[in-house]
């Protein structure tokens, strides 16, 4: 049981350090760079619950690969604007990036 | 015990790797070449260049011979012989390659020099080019044993061996395998006459010996895992399982070094859109034919 | 089992530090190659978990993910090296706040619960067996699941390229 506490308390961190990057970097790429930390996390505690929870049920598993998917995708959208934006404004500075303001 | 032995296996299979590829390239057999061509490097002075990134420099080489190493850790020399059988044997060797390339990414960055730093992103290209023909053919290689595990898959192939079951998936994996291994005509990454040296170009002494067997040992690594999963491993009449793993593999690492000297090399783009226009969708041929075979024959 | 605690705890903390070497350094291939790092660990923290195919998994997926990641670092950024100390950051103070008090009221979360009464008794499935029960919920329950996560990957795969390459039009356009 210290073990999942453990490993819950990993993931509390990166989680904690994730959110710390994606508020504080003004670059995109360090922004998804903190998305996948805190996604990181999320795979920590899935594994972890998997572990010590659910030893049998196997959508446990299946739970982070669709994580690692997400992660995947993520990537792909994020450098999908990043291209867009480099190409149009040759930057992808998000402080300079006031128009995407909703 | 076994592990030491698989050890120094693996470090004589890199020599010999050493001494057929230099036989292969000047037409001279000279056993003795790399053994002082080796001393000669750690003798040399490793010099490091100017504004270079320490750590990663550093850390390149070591991180290489690691991959390599780790590689060849799940590959069984004979039944029951391996230094980790692990369940996930056949996924577990594609994540052990993969660091080769981040070594080589670390390599070309690290010491702040054009050539080696166009050297390093260039293998990053030849990975999205080779790493789907790694993958996939292995993916049906493991279909036929139903079982990710290394020695599995070997026993699988009691009958008759992949190669004759799958040719596709083995010519696909081979020449992934040779450019996973940046081989001619695959060696974008140190390119001579072209990128002068590229990721290697700024190693030198004790660094540069480390990088250059880390590369034997990755060539020797890639003709186990072919031999393991398409020429049936230790598999073999009269000789012990052991023995034919060896030959097999000496053999396959000779035909990859010498096979590619013949012809020009690839250009980027070229490679890139071979792989992925003609080479992924024959992969999932290759996937389909052998789910097909399976569910037929048995 | 206390060796497994040891294990999970070890990789956990070099997670935890590399990820925040992630943020701290100022050459953007570093915080790429850290983030590789921080990933790596927790693959072995999974390995120690006795995930065997998930940990191996994120060992495999993240040595591309990351080298692309860094690639692109270099492709966007004036100053990839670190060497012209630029500023990278903003609302410092806001984020540092956020950050901690996301990360301690997860922390406490994981402390309060009692998971006394829901860890389950240990029947954990041999490696060999979890790739069998793994490969059964994914071609027989969540096949639905894993059809769409495949789908989509193609979309986006089919969408990215499509970003990625300029339009004739556009080329044009910019030589003259």
């Amino acid at each position: 049981m210290i073990t999942l506490i453990i490993a819950l308390l990993v993931g509390a961190a990166l989680f904690g350090i994730g959110l710390y990057g994606v508020l504080s970097q003004t670059n995109l790429v360090m922004i998804m760079m903190g998305v996948e930390l805190m996604l990181g996390a999320a795979l920590v505690n899935l594994v972890a619950f998997w572990r010590f929870l659910h030893p049998g049920a196997y959508s446990g598993q299946m739970f982070f690969l669709i994580i690692m998917v997400v992660m995947a995708l993520e990537m792909v959208v994020g450098f999908g604007m990043a291209l867009a934006r480099f190409r149009a404004k040759g930057s992808v500075e998000m402080e300079e990036a006031v128009e995407l303001k909703g | 015990m076994i592990t030491l032995g698989l050890g120094l296996l693996l470090l004589a299979g890199a020599y010999a790797v050493a001494v057929i590829e230099e036989w292969a390239t000047t037409g001279r057999l000279r056993p003795a070449a790399p053994l002082l061509a080796g001393l000669a490097l750690l003798g040399r002075e490793s010099l490091v260049p100017r504004k270079a990134d320490r750590v990663l420099f550093e850390v390149a080489p070591v991180l290489f011979l690691v991959a390599a190493v780790a590689s060849f850790a799940v590959l069984p020399l004979a039944p029951g012989t391996a230094i980790a059988d692990l369940a996930t044997g056949a996924l577990f060797i594609n994540a052990a390659l993969a660091y080769v390339m981040v070594a080589l990414v670390m390599a070309g960055w690290g010491p702040d020099a054009i050539y080696a730093m166009v050297g390093g992103w260039r293998f990053l290209a030849q990975l999205v080019a080779y790493g789907m023909l790694v993958v996939m053919p292995l993916t049906a290689v493991a279909m036929r044993a139903q079982s990710l595990t290394n020695s599995r898959i070997v026993e699988a192939q009691e009958a008759l061996w992949n190669i004759f079951t799958q040719p596709l998936g083995f010519v696909l994996f081979w020449l992934a395998t040779m450019a996973l291994a940046f081989l001619p005509p695959f060696d974008l990454p140190t390119a001579p006459g072209e990128l002068a040296g590229g990721v290697e170009g700024e190693y030198s002494g004790v660094r540069l010996a480390i990088f250059r067997l880390a590369r034997l040992t990755l060539v020797f690594s890639l003709a186990s895992a072919i031999t393991v999963f398409y020429l049936g491993g230790w598999l073999g009449p009269v000789l012990p399982g052991w023995v034919w793993s060896i030959l097999k593999t000496l053999a396959v690492a000779s035909l990859m070094l010498v096979g590619g000297r013949y012809l020009p090399r690839l250009r980027e783009e070229d490679l890139l859109a071979w792989a992925w226009k003609l080479g992924v969708p024959l992969a999932l041929v290759n996937i389909f034919w052998v789910g097909v075979t399976l569910l037929l024959v048995k | 089992m206390i060796l497994q605690t040891l294990a999970v705890a070890f990789f956990g903390l070099v997670a935890v530090w590399f990820s925040i070497v992630v943020f701290r350094t100022k050459s953007m291939v570093r915080s790429a190659l850290a983030l590789l790092g921080a990933m790596v660990a927790l693959g072995l923290l999974f390995l120690a978990l006795e995930a065997e195919f998930l940990g191996v998994l994120q060992l495999m997926m993240m040595a591309t993910e990351m080298s692309v990641m860094a690639i692109f670092m270099v492709m966007f950024m004036m100053d990839p090296g670190g060497l012209g100390q630029m500023e990278m950051t903003h609302q410092k103070k806001l984020s540092l706040v956020a950050g901690i008090v996301g990360g301690l009221v997860a922390a406490l979360l994981a402390l309060l619960v009692d998971w006394g009464a829901l860890v389950q008794a240990q029947n954990l499935d041999m490696p060999e067996r979890q790739n069998y029960n793994l490969g059964m919920e994914i071609m027989g329950r969540s096949m639905l699941i894993f059809e769409t996560a495949g789908v989509t990957i193609l979309v986006s795969m089919i969408a990215g390229t499509l970003l990625a390459i300029v339009s004739r039009t556009q080329t044009t356009e910019g030589q003259e």
